[in-house]
């Protein structure tokens, strides 16, 4: 769905969080004019206790980075705490850990700063980035979801993230685990461009769980954070994580999602910005198709898998070759139409009118050609049996 | 004056018979007690002056040592108070002694000279008549436990009276009756209460029928440990000597309530706050057996496996690679019997709920991954059947039959065991779980198909070599559970389906 064809529902989940008027948007031109703005810029990026919206305002009355640090110095802007802070920041000191792990600073204004960001409303006045370069807004695809997924949420997001990989075109999420995670490894697995937005500095890898991953992506990918090296992850870090990972792609992707869940976040802010949302539907009992759920309910494009989204997008016929032809006994192709959802062993020997005994090799002879699979003593379909 | 009884000391779960030597000399009045006696046996001095004078027979007033013989062996116990008066009576004259030497005695006194139920009768009774003694001579309240045993005359008797009372040939004890009060199968619950479950219901099928451990992964309030407590009863039933051994145990630790032969499967459940001596056996001075001997030929079911002391886990390799526990001591090794099915229950992860469809896990995988560790290593080994048991839903529940009693499931049970009996007879292993896993492999009998399917499942599962053996025996198992000579493919599917990996959910997180 569109920004603008959401609206007419009169329902937009993120109306709050449109651009006021008489708010600057944009960093005033010329604000990293110079080496010393380069450095003014370094701290301000550090500082934690004022947010990018109000930076902005700063920047718009103080035109240059250096005089906005200078306000901040001088009392004129800030709290006492951020003065504090500001004080004990040396910007050599974050100059030598970006060299140290990589990393490069991209200010506002520069060749190399994403455009697709200004149109968020608080875009972030530099970017740190390591890796490959960006890729433009029409060539990235954000695959997000739920950290606790399903065995079923973390197939279908590593197969999008690997088609989406396949066809050239970049996908981008938070390295989060679960979904996040699953959409990254299928673009490392096929050879393609990931790119992982940070919740913490530039040098950090975190989440710890991720380590290897990130590592991985800043091997053959790129990573991006707005937070200098040495910052900490912060639980606020990542809803605003969320509005960068919107921005930067053409189509944003909800695989899972339970109640209060940051993929709400991340699809609001990409509705903000006209980007399309797209949403694999689920059970309405299931807890993690909650978010998707409402999404589709209020405009989101439903997929039903990889397919319909290749297609969406326009990157292929929307059939992803031919079928894939198994050799099934008569009653393993019984057994397979039986299993919908995740169901227990006697169901499915119930209905074939056998015993459980008699129904166990069926269902291992399914879960060895990978058709079913056993999760928590009930078998459920595979995603290649499901399309 | 000299006088001389038999009295049986108990050993771990054996009765050993030891000579009660008492001399009556000059001096102040004293008893002294030699030869080795445990602190209960010390007791024993001060509590059987009174209870001889309280039946009316005399205390004589001068310097008695009392000696127990062999004097290398440590007496422990209360039983020991009856043969230290009788030989207190016997050298003071008060009883003849024409019958002494061929009676034992055993059993505690009260200070009124009453005897009291005391624990370990059938153990001594067993040691009487493989001493060749005529007779025991017992408290009355464990004289049916006594008789169970063929081939030596039980007296039981209420008190010291009676004792001296028959010694003089005035009092005819009455012939116990050999009581087998616990003969029904009781456990109190069946297979038939169990609602849903299939699956869980067959794969403890197939653990009775091969004597396999299990290993149940559920969330809290799946019913674990409702089927685990079933298990006891679809085992086949307690030969006699089984029984003998299971009463023999039950006597010593003091748990024969009612004091007849136990014929049911025993059922033991210790919680995971349980300490090591309490497991294995041990206890300061009287060697008392752990549970995993109480639980001998029957199921061992540890609730919360990843709770229990890493220490405790660890020492139920011996009993169940042995069907035996040895407790070390200072003075010498104590050996149980200990071969009992074990049933592991464990959540699949810290909360309880990764894979449940209704509720949401939230567990971070380190913790998972943690959780698992803890269930690694040599005891998993040992487990041939792993299940998760799905935690069921009201309406599954509803959609449910009630399930199939106990007693048919047993009869299956043992006619596969007589199959394994027969096929093993020249081997001498009881079951298909027993087995190495050469001799698995070579016994198995393995049909072309069967084998496919193993093959297949090498690569699919990533089986390792131990995986493959377990494969290989609980597929052997449910052969056995059709009548089928050969392990079809079909068998050997089956058993495949109770592998599974616990790392499974966590490496597919990781790839």
């Amino acid at each position: 769905m569109r920004a603008d064809g959401a609206a007419d529902r009169g329902h937009r989940p993120a109306a709050h969080r449109r651009r006021s008027r008489n708010r600057p948007s944009r960093w005033p031109p010329g604000f990293v004019g110079g080496e010393a703005d380069r450095r003014a810029l370094l701290v301000l990026m550090a500082l934690r206790g004022i947010s990018p919206l109000k930076l902005l305002e700063l920047a718009d009355r103080e035109r240059t980075a250096a005089a906005t640090l200078e306000a901040f110095r001088g009392g004129r802007a800030g709290s006492d705490a951020d003065r504090e802070f500001a004080r004990g920041l040396d910007p050599d000191d974050i100059d030598r850990a970006l060299v140290a792990c990589g990393a490069s600073l991209v200010p506002f204004g520069s060749g190399e700063y994403p455009p697709q960001l200004e149109n968020l409303e608080d875009p972030p006045a530099a970017l740190f980035v390591k890796g490959r370069p960006l890729p433009p807004r029409e060539r990235a695809v954000a695959i997000v979801g739920a950290r606790n997924c399903s065995e079923l949420g973390r197939e279908l997001a590593t197969a999008i993230g690997h088609d989406l990989a396949t066809s050239g075109i970049c996908v981008i999420s938070g390295a989060a685990r679960g979904i996040d995670a699953a959409g990254h490894q299928g673009a490392l697995d096929a050879g393609g461009h990931t790119v992982a937005v940070l919740g913490c500095g530039i040098d950090e890898a975190y989440p710890r769980w991720s380590r290897r991953m990130i590592e991985r992506i800043a091997d053959s990918g790129t990573l991006v954070s707005e937070y200098p090296p040495g910052v900490p992850p912060e639980p606020y870090h990542f809803p605003a994580r969320n509005r960068i990972v919107a921005a930067m792609c053409t189509g944003l992707v909800v695989v899972e999602g339970a109640e209060g869940s940051g993929s709400l976040i991340s699809a609001e802010h990409a509705l903000d910005l006209g980007r399309e949302v797209f949403a694999v539907p689920g059970a309405i009992t299931n807890p993690l198709a909650h978010v998707p759920n409402v999404l589709i309910r209020e405009g989101a494009t439903l997929i039903r898998g990889v397919d319909d989204l290749m297609r969406d997008l326009k990157l292929g016929d929307g059939r992803s070759g031919a079928p894939v032809r198994l050799d099934l006994t008569v009653a393993e192709q019984a057994a397979l139409e039986l299993v919908v959802g995740p169901v227990l062993p006697e169901v499915v020997a119930r209905g074939l009118g056998v015993s459980v005994p008699e129904v166990l090799p069926l269902l291992l002879g399914l879960e060895l050609k990978g058709l079913i699979r056993s999760i928590g003593g009930r078998f459920e379909p595979r995603l290649k049996a499901a399309t | 004056m000299y006088g001389r009884v038999i009295g049986i000391t108990i050993v771990g779960v054996r009765g050993h018979p030891i000579a009660v030597e008492a001399h009556i000399g000059r001096g102040l009045p004293s008893l002294t007690l030699t030869g080795l006696p445990g602190a209960p046996a010390q007791d024993a001095r001060d509590r059987i002056r009174p209870a001889v004078e309280s039946s009316g027979l005399e205390w004589p007033l001068r310097r008695i040592v009392v000696n127990l013989s062999p004097g290398n062996l440590r007496k422990d116990g209360p039983g020991l108070d009856l043969p230290i008066a009788m030989g207190v009576l016997a050298a003071s004259g008060q009883v003849p002694g024409d019958r002494l030497s061929r009676l034992s005695f055993f059993g505690e006194l009260s200070l009124r000279g009453g005897l009291v139920a005391t624990p370990g009768v059938l153990s001594v009774a067993i040691a009487a008549a493989r001493a060749g003694l005529d007779g025991v001579v017992v408290p009355s309240a464990n004289a049916g436990e006594a008789a169970l045993v063929e081939g030596v005359r039980v007296v039981g008797a209420r008190g010291l009276t009676e004792v001296a009372r028959f010694l003089r040939g005035t009092w005819h004890p009455p012939t116990p009756l050999a009581r087998e009060a616990n003969e029904a199968t009781r456990h109190g619950v069946d297979f038939a209460e169990v609602r849903g479950q299939a699956q869980a219901r067959r794969a403890l099928e197939v653990a009775a029928a091969g004597g396999h451990n299990v290993l149940l992964v559920g969330s809290p309030g799946a019913g674990k440990t409702m089927l685990a407590r079933r298990l006891a009863t679809i085992l086949p039933a307690l030969s006699r000597e089984e029984a003998l051994e299971v009463t023999q145990l039950h006597s010593v630790a003091g748990m024969l309530d009612e004091g007849g032969l136990v014929r049911s499967r025993p059922f033991r459940s210790p919680h995971h706050s349980i300490s090591l001596s309490a497991l294995l056996g041990g206890g300061s001075g009287f060697v008392r057996p752990g549970e995993v001997s109480l639980a001998h030929h029957g199921v061992l079911f540890l609730d919360e496996l990843t709770e229990f002391r890493r220490d405790a886990v660890e020492a139920l390799r011996q009993p169940l690679e042995d069907g035996r526990v040895v407790v070390t001591r200072v003075a010498g090794s104590v050996e149980f019997p200990a071969g009992f099915t074990l049933v592991a229950a464990t959540n699949p992860c810290p909360c309880g709920y990764e894979g449940d469809p209704k509720r949401q896990c939230h567990c971070p995988p380190h913790r998972v991954e943690l959780y698992r560790q803890k269930l690694s290593g040599p005891l998993l080994d040992r487990i041939d059947i792993r299940l998760v048991v799905p935690r069921l839903s009201k309406r599954e529940l509803l959609g449910e039959t009630v399930g199939e009693a106990s007693s048919p499931i047993r009869t299956r049970v043992e006619e596969a065991r007589a199959r394994q009996r027969h096929r093993y007879a020249a081997l001498g292993f009881p079951c298909n779980a027993m087995l190495p896993g050469p001799a698995a492999r070579r016994q198995a009998r393995m049909s072309s198909g069967g084998n496919d399917v193993l093959a297949g499942a090498v690569d699919a599962l990533s089986l390792t070599g131990r995986g493959f053996d377990r494969a290989i025996k609980v597929a052997r198992t449910v052969a056995d559970l059709a009548g089928a000579e050969e392990i079809a493919a079909g068998h050997m599917a089956e058993a495949l389906t109770y592998r599974m990996s616990l790392s499974e959910g966590s490496l597919a997180r990781a790839g």
